[in-house]
């Protein structure tokens, strides 16, 4: 992999700055002083470990946990018909904390225990007795859909977690005005994050306090409400400590709930903080991946490129339990269509229950997936119509003013620039013989009202110092993308200060603003915003305090203020005269941005968001037609991410997103046996290592949105999403042969080319 | 456990002789930590003997706790055996090649372990003694009793050295692998050639592939075929067709189908074998 410095940012309002704030909090995590997860442990901590079930369906007959009980440095030991239990559940409440009846997953949590030590709790779990009933399994979705399967809840019939029927325009109207219509099955498995650090947890019960959890979310707010829920706590004593956070990309958004319930139910029941840790097995086989896919879909093209209408037929594979599944089922199914002028569709989603690992979200939540077949029928539209794969995508591409098919308004839109900027700097029109190439396009929202249609924005508060240093209390959670950095840049600019000036505090539920979380690709545009608002507050009032001070009307320049008659006032005067008026009071700011401007019907027609990021990406491919090893060469990533806060951690974000799109194009996939994930270790597991990165030159495309700070906008999730169908394309085109099954393994390659040359 | 670094031969021998198969020879411990060690070790890695990297009367001698980071950047190593080499550059991750050694690539026993193909495809045979004294040398592809485990005892015997003959005139190795990714993957396949020409034409070849067997396979009737056949595109359709008919392989859900595991034989054994012939032909200022 070759990291490259690009100097080819563009803006329409003229050269972009390149700005490289280094947050000190970076300076944390390359010395090793800053605190993970796994790396907290408290006095008197005890360790606790989950017993979790060998079968992937079956009725549990007996649970003796006696000899486990009496063992020596046992503290306590959970089983599910010992406890009171109430159900929870991200989008659908199906899960009880511990099994009590049935197991629907070879992973599925029966028990828990507490010990002194590790090994203890190890013997401990191993010391229970439980004795199973076989039951018939099911683990293919469609399966899971006819009548007869096994069925996992009574509740859900024909295994059916969620459903989604929807059709804008009416489909059979563009079959017939088409031309073509492409046709493809395309297939996605189910996809782990692979956060490098595993989900850890320290549950500490104390009488004044309540519970704490230690543990790093993305969504801290959201999970401190669903843990007081099932623990029947009241929501303020219940806090969310988070330490540092070692990688989360959606995994960590609502996290590992399980993890979080069990080690707060040890702790109550022991009267110790007590610490789950999950090995990378058990993060592999109990994780939340994101769900796996199987899309028929149809695209309907005239013969000069534009798109008619197209259909899908989807069914996505929920596992045992549903976490986030139904969101990204609907994400998946919807997104990508606004990303081209397509002026109908037809769309069909089901959501199965299985005998497998329960599903989450990733980074794109299920947009990277239609990508991969919506970019994938638009290169086979090409080739069959004889049009340039990159004007067909000029063509269709959605522009500013569009208001898309399910109603996404885009006031600022860069595509057809990135388009163009990538295939440039590909060599699209000097493309080296035997290559390939591939192009791909991407949409992302900017913080979607689809989870809580009521709750739009974000918030934050400021506080000035006595030291004339600035704090700045928010709920949005950085794992490493950089968001706290660009934070403290966003506020000082507003502010008139340096970032340096700037600390970021997002630890405490109890104490920092509530925040959906990160997810949604929400944090810089709408929480940025709040924090722009936070500074211009409480500027407002240092203004107003200064004046006072200084008994005349001031001015402000680089965190120092001057009076007309030219007296200078530091901030920290001004933090201390205040504090001195008020007997201790700090200077504070708000920043509240509630966007009116989205909405949407029962159907989802609407402006989901306030604003959305846009992505081309160009990649250049070798095939080695004797086995085919693919070899990824080079990736081009242009972005519209509105005007780029800091280059170097945008930069680090175009890197990290695409070796994971590079990872689940080309490595990546659980895979089962009867049930059982059998890749479940990072040596069988295989993410890409960085001799499998191609260069990587990420261009940013910089298009000021009024709807973030200084014309900023997100770009975490809609990173990856591009790769997958433009390293699809360019494989396709290096091969001469289309693999629509992820991922793009050289066996599937050679299987392929070998069985096209059979068939001619 | 008590680990003891030892000082010289006698001290390793002497701890395996009271230890009565308590205790077992460690040397990187790449493959050895990663399980339960409910022994006494003690740690060859430093004496004279194991670290040796030596040619003598075209005998090449590398000591068995020789990294593979060392055999990769040795000199006489890359001029006179670039299978091995190549095998050993392929292993792991650097951290690994830092610490892992050749010996304990072939006592470790994996089916397709890069230096042990690579050492197959030399025709090394390793030096053993055992606490009794004795002294014995086997080629090393009859180390292998079954999947991942060897015939040395580790509680009871030392594997000292690997000898082989150096690749002088007319002679050339190579060895290649194929994996789902680059680095930090078991491989599907991995071949190693080690060939002899005289005026073009192949006097002596050792063709091997893994995993097929327990242990690296030499493709005897592949070997056999191709003997006094001239380098050319034919002899090279030659090795690869055969070289596919001979194998029987498993497939798995983790690797690939056996189907291609057959097919990605005959390409590598037969890329393994063109190189290694190149390299015959033309040695180059460094050697081979």
């Amino acid at each position: 992999m070759t990291l490259k410095t690009s100097k080819k940012n563009t803006s329409r309002y003229g050269k972009a700055e390149e700005t490289e704030y280094q947050s000190l909090e970076v300076w944390s995590k390359v010395t090793g002083k800053a605190v993970y997860g796994i790396d907290l442990d408290l006095p008197g901590m005890l360790h606790g470990k989950i017993l979790r079930s060998p079968f992937p369906h079956a009725r549990i007959k007996r649970v003796d946990a006696s000899v486990a009980e009496a063992m020596p440095g046992v503290r306590a030991v959970l089983t599910g018909a010992g406890l009171e239990q109430r159900p929870f559940g991200i989008a659908v409440k199906d899960e009880l904390p511990l099994a009590v009846d049935t197991v629907r997953y070879v992973g599925d949590e029966v028990a828990a225990v507490a010990a002194v030590d590790l090994q203890t709790a190890e013997r401990a779990i191993k010391a229970i007795i439980i004795e199973y009933e076989e039951l018939p399994a099911v683990y293919d979705p469609a399966e899971a859909l006819q009548e007869g399967a096994p069925q996992l809840h009574d509740n859900f019939p024909r295994n059916l977690a969620w459903q989604r029927n929807l059709e804008r325009g009416s489909f059979e109207a563009a079959f017939t005005e088409a031309d073509l219509v492409v046709e493809g099955n395309f297939t996605v498995p189910a996809i782990h994050q692979v956060y490098l650090e595993p989900i850890a947890c320290v549950a500490v019960d104390e009488p004044y306090t309540g519970i704490t959890l230690h543990t790093a979310l993305q969504s801290p707010d959201v999970v401190r409400k669903i843990v007081a829920g099932v623990l029947n706590y009241p929501l303020s004593k219940v806090n969310i400590d988070g330490p540092v956070m070692g990688g989360g990309f959606g995994g960590r958004v609502y996290g590992n709930l399980k993890v979080y319930i069990l080690s707060a139910l040890l702790a109550i029941k022991s009267g110790r903080p007590v610490k789950i840790q999950l090995t990378r097995e058990e993060e592999f086989i109990a994780g939340r991946p994101m769900i796996a896919a199987v899309i028929n879909m149809k695209m309907a093209v005239r013969k000069d490129g534009t798109i008619l209408g197209r259909e899908a037929d989807i069914i996505t594979d929920n596992g045992a339990y549903s976490a986030q599944a139904p969101w990204v089922s609907k994400t998946l199914s919807e997104r990508n269509d606004s990303v081209y002028r397509i002026p109908i569709i037809k769309t069909r989603v089901r959501l199965a229950y299985t005998n497998k690992i329960p599903t989450g979200q990733y980074r794109a939540y299920g947009n990277q997936v239609a990508n991969f077949a919506t970019e994938s029928l638009i290169d086979m539209a090409a080739k069959k119509l004889g049009l340039d794969p990159l004007q067909i995508r000029l063509k269709n591409c959605v522009r500013e003013g569009d208001i898309t098919v399910h109603g996404l308004q885009i006031f600022k839109c860069g595509l057809s620039e990135c388009l163009r900027a990538a295939a440039k700097e590909i060599g699209w029109n000097k493309k080296k013989a035997g290559h390939g190439y591939g192009l791909s396009v991407a949409i992302h929202a900017n913080g979607s009202l689809v989870v809580d249609k009521n709750f739009r924005g974000a918030s934050a508060l400021s506080r000035l110092e006595l030291d004339g240093r600035v704090t700045l209390f928010t709920g949005e959670q950085d794992y490493g993308q950089g968001t706290h950095g660009a934070f403290a840049q966003i506020f000082a600019r507003a502010l008139d200060v340096s970032p340096t000036q700037v600390t970021v505090e997002s630890k405490q539920t109890k104490t920092a603003p509530f925040s959906t979380g990160a997810l949604a690709m929400r944090q810089t545009t709408v929480g940025g915003k709040a924090i722009q608002l936070a500074a211009e507050d409480l500027k407002e009032k240092i203004f107003k305090n200064a004046a006072e001070l200084a008994g005349e009307p001031v001015t402000m320049k680089n965190g120092i203020l001057t009076s007309i008659s030219g007296r200078k006032l530091e901030l920290a005067e001004i933090a201390y005269h205040y504090h001195t008026i008020t007997s201790g009071l700090s200077l504070t700011g708000e920043g509240k941005y509630v966007p009116e401007e989205s909405d949407y019907d029962e159907s989802g027609y609407g402006n989901i968001s306030v604003a959305y990021s846009f992505a081309a990406h160009a990649v250049e491919v070798e095939l080695d037609k004797t086995t085919g090893a693919l070899t990824v060469n080079h990736l081009v990533a242009a972005h519209d991410s509105g005007r780029i806060v800091n280059h170097l951690t945008s930069r680090g974000q175009v890197y990290g997103g695409v070796a994971q799109g590079i990872g689940m194009s080309c490595f990546e996939g659980c895979l089962f046996n009867e049930g059982r994930m059998a890749n479940a270790s990072l040596a069988d597991y295989k993410i890409p290592t960085s001799l499998d990165l191609p260069e990587i030159d990420p261009l940013f495309i910089e298009i000021e949105d009024p709807a973030g700070p200084y014309g900023s906008k997100g770009l975490g999730e809609i990173v990856m999403v591009p790769v997958i169908g433009a390293v699809a394309n360019a494989a396709a085109d290096a091969a001469g042969v289309r693999i629509t099954d992820l991922p793009l393994t050289a066996e599937k390659i050679y299987q392929a080319m070998v069985g096209r040359e059979c068939d001619q | 456990v008590s680990y003891l670094i030892a000082s010289n031969l006698d001290e390793v021998i002497s701890s395996l002789r009271d230890g009565s198969g308590k205790v077992r020879v460690v040397a990187g411990a790449t493959d050895l930590y990663l399980q339960d060690l409910p022994y006494g070790l003690v740690d060859l890695s430093t004496l004279p003997e194991t670290t040796v990297i030596e040619q003598e009367d075209g005998l090449i001698r590398l000591g068995a706790a020789i990294t593979h980071t060392t055999a990769a950047s040795s000199p006489l190593i890359l001029s006179r055996a670039k299978a091995l080499a190549e095998g050993c550059k392929a292993i792991g991750s650097p951290q690994i090649r830092n610490i892992g050694t050749i010996g304990g690539n072939v006592i470790n026993a994996a089916p397709a372990a890069d230096a042990a193909v690579a050492l197959v495809g030399l025709g090394a045979e390793a030096v053993i003694i055992d606490i009794e004294g004795n002294r014995r040398q086997v080629a090393v592809e009859n180390l292998y009793c079954t999947y991942n485990r060897s015939v040395v005892d580790s509680t009871k015997e030392v594997m000292i050295s690997l000898q082989f003959k150096s690749c002088l005139g007319g002679e050339g190795s190579a060895f290649t692998r194929f994996a789902a990714r680059r680095a930090l993957a078991l491989p599907m396949v991995n071949a190693a050639a080690r060939v002899k020409l005289e005026n073009g034409i192949v006097k002596e070849v050792r063709l091997v592939a893994a995993p097929v067997n327990p242990a690296p396979s030499r493709l005897l009737k592949t070997e056999e075929l191709i003997i006094g056949r001239p380098i050319n595109g034919e002899t090279i359709s030659m090795v690869e067709n055969s070289a596919a008919e001979e194998v029987e392989v498993r497939g798995s859900l983790l690797r690939c189908s056996a189907q291609y595991r057959v097919h990605l034989i005959g390409v590598l054994v037969s890329r393994v074998f063109k190189i290694a012939a190149d390299r015959a032909m033309n040695p180059g200022k460094a050697g081979e």
